[in-house]
């Protein structure tokens, strides 16, 4: 009796641990059907482009079905995190390119020889390759080119008796600006202070007065210091920003998405510092405001004679790599190369309004909104951005050191010394890797 | 369950079969034990797996250094020798320090609140559930709620300065002290509710008559709460306090979260957050892990003397 009870609790278990075993379904080589290939993002361009993304791809991939799991941006790094640490999940993820993608480097597989033919028609990649460096090691694929410009409004620029035309060239042509346009009753800069964005817009926009490439790269590397009187002097301008009345006063209790963006859209300021891809770009302002109300320019440069002063700090946007432990590491690859094709930059353009990287995109296809259209005169000129160079540390000290700053409760110097503690705190600089 | 220890009433005979007590008590007390035990293990299993399991990886992860979510080495204890040298960290220690010292505020709000309603003050019915109300909303979207009620220009704000209190009208969540109490306010709002049906089951223990008679004998409110239920609700009050000290250090993440984010500067920077943002945002595991460690003990030590009394209060036998 209990041998046949036995006998039957086995059976049971191995029929369950087979049917375990297909549902998990898995290698490439041993897919009876199409392979379901597992993506983390946080969908940069929205949900409609990611569903064209998966209807496209789907089309032209029959043996690969995309399972697209998707998270809101800031709380991705505490679902993205428990899937790197225990080795297991999605085949493909996605990181911002620089730091953010190093410091999960070991979650991703290399390319090898294959980043240099599939990334072969981007203008750029090198954000996903360590230390900035196409020959060093890269670990996924860019699809979208991504920046900091000064959005402004030009009905407001107007009514505080500017020309919308000709917005601050010069910091001190913005201070000017900035004093005339309180005085209109509104705000002149749309920020928000807590978050770490403005960290990684607005330092680098700053930074390009000071610091060269070199400079740049020492800064990923943790070999800058900052009490380096280039970088006190980068702090001094930020803190300038808000020392000097020109954002609202809330900014240090307020996030820059979507608070800060909520002030200028509702057209109650002047200006807003954000990106030119994803999440708040010229087209959402532009559908807020209206195309024609809506202007677009470079950070006013404080020093004109910097070397990067009127470049354009430009970064891939989101890189897709397959992950180390999939076992479908043949379709990730196949996915993540068609996220570098033509095709997918030209649904990228049409249906997330983004600023496409690849180079063979059908210019007929391109916005024709005004700010679309400066902001491709804008990026003509890039150098490299300085946000993306901060460890989690550093950008976080740079968050709350300017939200100090802004109460009144630190000095330049001492937001010095608390980014130099932050930079050796910082894991991945600290160890040099 | 009892044993019969009566003398047999006969004489034992040769051929009386040996005593019936003597021999089932030995299978009969093991079936009970195995009985016991099957019903406690599930507990156990779940408290071994998702408690100290995780306890003991969080022990092993503070002795290692990591970079990113890479591999990781040995690392002695570099990370308990760095937090005395992290201005952050002490920083944030010193923030649940304060947040510690508004435990009086937890415990007695919702107590009077709890003996009002008990009471059945006018509109009892009607406040036993409002209070509780609050407690089953998910606490981020309390968060995003009192971000827009405490903003500059938020309806705080308006309502003081519509009553002629301007000067009370304040950036709630950008000073270095009100941003901490402001948050704290939003928990205790947030979780009162809690503590006062945890005294309400509490004071249904109480024998009416008891309070009747204080009532009678001219014992005003206070007199009645403090002469009379609180001693009485004792073990109520020392779990409402075990859970508050605790509660109110990992209760905040959500708020913190949606509310400041640890700032402005580090002014609402508790370990819980730190732990969250050395973890996944300067994917520092092993720092965060000594950081959550620090907590444990810092959380268990103010909890040991509540806890000490609750058991005291539970094995005491009755006079």
């Amino acid at each position: 009796m209990f041998r046949r009870r036995l006998t039957g609790v086995l059976a049971a278990g191995v029929a369950t641990a087979a049917l375990l075993a297909g549902c998990g379904g898995g290698s490439d080589a041993a897919a009876d059907g199409p392979v379901t290939l597992k993506v983390l993002t946080w969908e940069p361009g929205g949900t409609e482009y990611w569903q064209q993304v998966k209807t496209a791809f789907e089309a032209s991939h029959q043996d690969i079905k995309l399972e697209l799991q998707s998270v809101p941006f800031d709380k991705y790094p505490e679902v993205q995190g428990p899937y790197i640490t225990s080795q297991s999940g999605p085949d493909v993820m996605a990181n911002n390119a620089g730091l953010e993608l190093f410091d999960r480097r070991g979650a991703y597989t290399p390319l090898g020889d294959k980043a240099a033919e599939i990334n072969k028609d981007l203008v750029t990649y090198s954000g996903a390759c360590e230390e900035f460096d196409t020959s060093k090691p890269c670990y996924g694929v860019p699809f979208s080119y991504q920046g900091n410009v000064l959005y402004y409004n030009k009905d407001v620029l107007t009514e505080a008796g500017l020309d919308p035309e000709n917005p601050p060239a010069t910091w001190d042509d913005f201070g000017a600006a900035c004093e005339a346009v309180k005085n209109a009753g509104k705000t002149c800069l749309a920020l928000g202070l807590s978050g770490t964005f403005p960290a990684y817009w607005d330092f680098p926009e700053i930074a390009r007065n000071y610091l060269t490439e070199d400079d740049i790269r020492g800064l990923l590397n943790g070999t800058l210091s900052w009490k380096d009187p280039k970088l006190v002097q980068v702090l001094e301008k930020l803190a300038e920003i808000t020392t000097k009345g020109w954002t609202n006063k809330n900014a240090p209790s307020i996030t820059m998405l979507p608070d800060g963006a909520d002030i200028f859209q509702r057209g109650d300021a002047a200006f807003a510092g954000t990106i030119i891809s994803d999440a708040v770009n010229w087209e959402a302002f532009g559908k807020a405001l209206g195309d024609d109300k809506l202007g677009v320019t470079r950070w006013p440069t404080i020093n004109p004679s910097a070397p990067l002063a009127g470049k354009f700090s430009g970064i891939e946007g989101a890189v897709y790599g397959v992950t180390k432990w999939s076992e479908k590491k043949d379709a990730g690859l196949k996915f993540i190369s068609w996220l570098a094709g033509k095709e997918n930059g030209e649904l990228w353009v049409k249906y997330a309004k983004g600023q496409p990287l690849n180079k063979n995109v059908d210019p007929a296809l391109l916005p024709s909104s005004p700010a679309f259209k400066k902001i491709q005169e804008l990026i003509a000129e890039p150098t490299l951005h300085a946000g993306v160079m901060l460890s989690g540390p550093e950008a976080d000290a740079l968050a709350r050191g300017w939200q100090q700053i802004t109460l009144g409760q630190l000095t330049v110097d001492k937001w010095a010394e608390q980014m130099q503690q932050a930079l050796e705190r910082s894991p991945t600089k600290k160890q040099g890797n | 369950m009892s044993i019969s220890t009566a003398p047999a009433a006969e004489p034992a005979v040769a051929t009386t079969p040996p005593s019936p007590v003597r021999r089932s008590r030995r299978p009969r007390h093991a079936r009970e034990w195995w009985f016991g035990a099957l019903l406690v293990l599930p507990a156990m299993a779940l408290a071994v797996t998702f408690k100290l399991v995780p306890l003991i990886r969080g022990v092993i992860t503070s002795f290692e250094s990591s970079s990113g979510f890479g591999d990781s080495s040995f690392a002695g204890f570099d990370n308990y020798t760095r937090m005395f040298d992290d201005p952050v960290v002490l920083a944030s220690f010193r923030n649940a320090l304060l947040v510690v010292a508004t435990l009086p505020v937890w415990i007695v709000v919702p107590l009077v609140l709890a003996v009002l309603i008990h009471q059945r003050a006018p509109g009892w019915k009607f406040f036993r559930a409002v209070y509780f109300v609050p407690y089953t909303i998910a606490p981020i979207v309390v968060g995003i709620m009192f971000r827009q009620i405490l903003s500059p220009d938020g309806p705080i704000n308006a309502l003081l300065r519509s009553v002629g209190l301007e000067p009370l009208a304040m950036e709630w969540l950008n000073g270095q002290n009100s941003a901490l109490f402001s948050l704290v306010a939003v928990a205790l709002w947030s979780f009162f509710g809690l503590g006062v049906m945890t005294y309400l089951a509490g004071l249904a223990t109480i024998p009416e008559e008891v309070l009747e008679a204080a009532y009678l004998d001219g014992a005003g409110f206070w007199r009645r709460l403090f002469a009379v239920v609180v001693p009485m609700l004792r073990p109520t009050v020392a779990y409402w306090s075990v859970l508050c000290a605790s509660g109110v250090l990992i209760w905040l993440f959500p708020l913190i979260y949606a509310l400041t984010q640890g700032g402005p500067g580090n002014a609402t920077m508790l370990p819980e957050y730190l732990v969250f943002l050395t973890t996944f945002q300067f994917l520092d595991r092993g720092y965060g892990s000594a950081i959550g460690i620090a907590l444990f003990v810092f959380v268990a030590v103010l909890s040991i003397f509540s806890v000490r009394h609750m058991f005291k209060e539970g094995t005491r036998k009755p006079r």
